[in-house]
């Protein structure tokens, strides 16, 4: 009797697993259908799902999803509106003043006001350990909806720091669990998460805004490579992948008579950028800018891109491609013999092996150029780049270091970096002195006109304003040329034929949650 | 052509594949490091029979480099870990006393530690790279043949032809270079040869972890871990070759070994 038991059991197992896995793979139209989504390992929350220990925020900037923000970036990365219904700055600066919607709850019912606001900024500005809240004083809620920021220094460009901060209840907050059960107001709730496998997200009926089209949302943490088998197993719809696997095809057989599940590349336009830093100090050859200017426009980053990239990329002439406050003054022309003709006239004549000598000094003009051990996608563009410096008569090596001594080799030699934010400040990280080391942050090199024209940016009281600045100070630093910006890397992904994926904004640095910032606008075509 | 000949024969072979390995990987370092992308991602055929990868790298070329470092790190390791079984192995046997117990302490202890690990921890400590990588192999492979070592003295002590030698006063560097290390040898070579193959496996294994050789070099423990993320794009012969050929090299090591005790200690060679 027992033994029957068991085995009608497991029959009714068997029959809903494959009644499951059917589900999985159908192709069936309509709103219910989950999705499921794969990122990279690295993009899970270690901290879980609070804003002050960088969900959201920090080097790859996202929208948080489970809780509101004040701002938004639109697509073309101006400023827009979400829990925000006007703001105003003062002449100086100082105090910024935001209205906020009077509609809005968290998922436990309560309203969400003003005091939340400042509670979260007053939190944040404590706690944060990726976000820098430096310039803020302190936020005050004036009524239930009106919050005032007073800030310490006049910082500009505030409302995109606005963008990428969830604002938690006030009431329901403990540093100790949130992050793990998050509550917010945001289009989606946390249903379920299994640390080092997966997120499923559903969405909130209670939302203020558009009411999500994708209903249920499972986010993966796959390496690359499973996640690409994953794909040939038609068992996600969408995932991650890179210029690495983009020349396959996957295509999985059609099962129970079914038809195939297929997938389509989606390039995504990024300013995920790599570049090189050109070390502006006495002992490095490139301490002369028109040593800089001539690798500026010696290299043929298309040729990088089709090289290294299989072509999956846009060429890099800033930090900032493509954003409001780029500059197309950065574009340079590839121009070999320009690049050459400029090295002969300092004084860098080809010596007798075809390498670049100082004059009479036996100065080798060379370079090694470090990166980041992994990586492919730097170590390939270290790799191109020396090559593209040997036609140039650079003697070019290349040298791979761990994070751990990467930032002390790049004060010396140029590494291969990847930036690319949603922010304006990233400019100012850059290329602004660092009042301690006397240069700039990440490799030296220091102009005070560049210092001036970055502080009246962040000095400036008007967001768009600000803008005209930014670009100035780009006039400057694209003649002094302290870094060489190589390629911006197109974020590819694996879409099951028949998800309709939302028009993405320019993503930035971080190939990962940006995918699915839009995920609520999502459609599966009939 | 009798067995002892064939033998021979075969010791020789042996040791001039691996020398032609050494010496062809030597001369094509500078070749297996440069990229060249308009030939990126070829199977193997007649110009690039190992096939080349993602950077147009030549995979044959960046075998032969790797196996080349290996084995010359592996000599290295080898004559060092030699050097310092020897010393601990015959001061543990001729003072006795607490010199060897305290030599024999040393021995459990590094023996106790799984070697792997041991050779990860030196070779950070020596800043990584082909010195840690050198230090962790050479100080963790000497301890079976210190052992070995402190064995054979212990016994060859006690032959009469050495006690009476004693008696009659031979001076102690005698005693050592003419009745010791003439015994002592065959087991050391041996002992030195089967330790390539230790040496080998365990400098590719910490680099393809990531504590060894720097990840320019073209050692196989790199080549291995680079082919990784290309196995489910179908790139095949990035992992399978060079891996089949450290096969190849340490089996030819053992082979060797092998061999060389046959010659050197035809009395242990029935056992």
């Amino acid at each position: 009797m027992k033994k029957i038991i068991i085995f009608l059991l497991s029959l009714t197992l068997l029959a809903s697993c494959g009644r499951r896995n059917e589900g999985s793979f159908s192709s069936e139209p309509g709103i219910s259908q989950p999705l499921t989504v794969v990122l990279p390992p690295a993009c899970e929350p270690t901290a879980g799902f609070d804003p002050a220990f960088g969900w959201g925020a920090g080097e790859h900037v996202h929208e948080p999803l489970i809780q509101s923000t004040l701002t938004v970036t639109n697509p073309d990365l101006t400023i827009g509106y979400d829990l925000a219904t006007g703001m105003e700055t003062s002449q100086d600066g100082l105090t910024w003043t935001v209205k906020i919607r009077d509609d809005v709850t968290f998922t436990d019912g309560e309203a969400l006001t003003a005091s939340d606001v400042a509670f979260t900024y007053n939190m944040v500005k404590q706690t944060s350990s990726v976000n820098d809240f430096t310039m803020l004083d302190r936020a005050e809620a004036v009524d239930d909806t009106t919050v005032v920021f007073h800030m310490k220094t006049p910082f500009s460009i505030w409302p995109y720091t606005m963008a990428v901060t969830g604002i938690v209840p006030e009431h329901a907050y403990d540093p100790a669990s949130y992050g793990s059960s998050p509550i917010g107001s945001g289009r989606y709730v946390l249903k379920q998460w299994d640390r080092g496998e997966q997120v499923i997200l559903e969405y909130n009926p209670d939302y203020y805004g558009m009411q999500p089209r994708m209903e249920k949302v499972t986010i993966l943490f796959m390496e690359e490579d499973a996640a690409f088998l994953a794909v040939q197993a038609g068992e996600v719809d969408l995932a991650y992948t890179s210029a690495l696997y983009a020349d396959q095809k996957p295509e999985v057989l059609s099962l129970n008579g079914q038809e195939p599940v297929t997938y389509s590349l989606l390039a995504v336009r990024t300013v995920d950028n790599r570049g090189i830093n050109l070390p502006v100090t006495m002992s490095s050859p490139t301490m002369e800018s028109p040593v800089r200017q001539a690798i500026n426009m010696g290299i043929d980053r298309q040729r990088m891109i089709d090289h290294v990239l299989n072509g999956h990329g846009t060429p890099a002439y800033s930090v900032c491609d493509g954003l409001p406050w780029y500059n197309p003054v950065n574009e340079v022309e590839y121009d070999p013999e320009g690049a050459k003709a400029l090295l002969d006239e300092w004084g860098w004549p080809v010596g007798p092996d075809g390498i670049r000598v100082r004059g009479t000094s036996e100065m080798r003009l060379g370079l090694t150029i470090y990166y980041i051990v992994g990586d492919s996608v730097r170590q390939g563009l270290a790799a191109e780049l020396a090559n593209q410096l040997r036609e140039l008569g650079i003697e070019a090596d290349i040298k791979g270091v761990g994070w751990d001594s990467a930032y002390n080799d790049a004060l010396f030699n140029p590494l291969v970096w990847g930036w690319g934010a949603h922010t304006p400040m990233e400019l100012y990280n850059i290329y602004h002195t660092d009042p301690e080391r006397g240069t700039a942050r990440y490799s030296p090199y220091s102009c005070e006109t560049t210092d001036e024209l970055l502080d009246a940016a962040l000095a400036c009281p008007h967001l768009e304003q600000s803008y005209t600045l930014w670009q100035q100070a780009q006039e400057e630093i694209a003649e002094d040329v302290p870094w060489v910006w190589l390629v911006n890397v197109d974020h590819l992904y694996w879409v099951r034929d028949g998800l309709h994926v939302a028009e993405q904004k320019i993503h930035p640095h971080g190939h990962g949650w940006s995918i699915v910032n839009n995920v609520d606008r999502w459609e599966w075509n009939s | 052509m009798n067995r002892r000949r064939s033998t021979l024969i075969l010791l020789v072979l042996a040791c001039a594949l691996l020398l032609a390995v050494t010496l062809a990987g030597g001369l094509l370092a500078d070749g297996a490091a440069s990229a060249d992308f308009t030939r990126k991602n070829l199977p193997p055929c007649f110009a690039f029979p190992f096939g080349t990868d993602w950077m147009g790298r030549d995979m044959l070329k960046r075998t032969l480099a790797g196996l080349s470092l290996s084995i010359r790190i592996g000599a290295l390791t080898a004559a060092l870990s030699g050097a310092v079984a020897l010393a601990l192995g015959a001061a543990s046997a001729a003072f006795g006393g607490w010199v060897d117990a305290l030599i024999s302490w040393i021995i459990d202890l590094v023996m106790g530690i799984p070697h792997i690990l041991l050779i990860i921890l030196i070779s950070i400590a020596c800043g990584r790279g082909l010195w840690g990588v050198t230090a962790g192999v050479a100080l963790s492979h000497w301890t079976s043949l210190a052992r070995l070592v402190r064995g054979e003295v212990l016994q060859l002590c006690r032959t009469p032809y050495f006690r009476m030698a004693q008696r009659l006063g031979v001076s102690r560097k005698r005693l050592f270079c003419s009745h010791l290390l003439p015994h002592l040898l065959p087991q050391l070579l041996i002992g030195l040869m089967l330790q390539f193959p230790h040496a080998i496996l365990h400098e590719a294994s910490v680099t393809f972890l990531g504590f060894g050789l720097s990840s320019e070099r073209p050692a196989i423990g790199n080549i291995l871990e680079e082919s990784m993320a290309y196995l489910a794009a179908g790139r095949w012969w990035l992992a399978l070759l060079p891996g089949l050929s450290l096969v190849g090299v340490v089996m030819i090591f053992a082979l060797a070994g092998e061999r060389l005790r046959l010659l050197l200690a035809p009395a242990s060679a029935q056992e």
